[in-house]
């Protein structure tokens, strides 16, 4: 429910994983890293959609992919479920932090799919957002 | 009887067959077929980073095959899109390379995107078979990135 907040969420290890950081001010960053196994697929499927729901109107939101390699079949299915979730949602900004240059073609053909491309804007460095 | 520097050539050829199949959107099957399956392998395409392990890199190129169902410029065209030119083979009893430059020619909506690399593949022979173990493109010039990143994001050429 938007405004309410989530408890920081980290799942993973170095070589797969996300963390979700919710902010005080209704901010929301989420980072993703390496090949996630299943069980990081299963969970980032359900928590990520479940945290973009706490987006305010005045929200921002920052996915951090620096460090995410492309996604197979499952993978690409979760990030799907996260990008649904953000296409409706009123926040007022959102930016995905870019890195491995496959991995930016594959985030923008799941934007496109999901008709979220217009919510997220690809940029280098994170701005606003922690 | 073909040599071993023959067959490494040969394999190395249908790599290259393999990609163009995958960018025309033939499928993978040519190129999974041609890669030994297995954790040591890696790969590294003119878009960057690296791929370590079987599972990565399949996902690489598979990827790419998803890149390039937008490309619409060779629908109607019998022209390759690429290829590798001045290949140079060196064979070290079950291990084998394979140098030389890959040249491909996109055409866009807004022109021709050429694309001119420095290329290796290494091999190893498997129960007599050459597999491909390694393939590293050197990275496209960042307006080359640019244009298929548009492409993709617009989802045609």
């Amino acid at each position: 429910m938007p405004g309410v907040p989530h408890l920081p969420i980290n799942v993973g290890s170095a070589a797969g994983g996300f963390r979700v950081l919710p902010s005080p001010d209704g901010h929301l960053r989420i980072a993703a890293w390496g090949y996630w196994p299943p069980e990081v697929i299963t969970a980032f499927g359900v928590n990520a959609p479940a945290a973009a729901q706490t987006l305010a109107p005045s929200s921002i939101f920052v996915f951090d992919t620096k460090e995410l390699k492309p996604q197979g079949a499952e993978g690409q299915d979760a990030l799907r479920a996260l990008f649904r979730a953000v296409a409706p949602l009123p926040f007022a900004k959102g930016m995905i932090i870019r890195g491995n240059a496959m991995t930016c073609m594959q985030l923008a053909r799941l934007l496109r799919e999901c008709r979220a491309d217009k919510r997220l804007e690809f940029t280098d460095t994170e701005a606003v957002g922690g | 009887m073909a040599s071993a520097e023959d067959e490494v050539t040969q394999v190395i050829y249908k790599f290259y067959d393999a990609l163009e199949d995958l960018l025309r959107a033939r499928g993978t099957g040519s190129m999974i077929e041609i890669w030994h399956h297995t954790d040591y392998v890696t790969t590294s395409h003119p878009f960057g980073s690296w791929a370590r392990g079987w599972t990565e890199v399949k996902v690489n190129w598979e990827e790419g095959a998803a890149v390039f169902s937008a490309y619409q410029g060779h629908a109607t065209r019998s022209d390759r899109i690429g290829g590798i030119h001045e290949l140079k083979v060196v064979v070290m009893g079950d291990a084998a390379h394979g140098t030389g430059i890959y040249r491909s020619k996109l055409y866009m909506s807004d022109g021709v995107l050429d694309l001119c690399l420095n290329c290796t593949n290494i091999l190893q022979r498997i129960d007599g078979i050459w597999k491909i173990v390694h393939h590293h493109a050197d990275q496209a010039q960042p307006e080359w990135q640019a244009a298929i990143g548009r492409m993709v994001g617009a989802g045609h050429s």
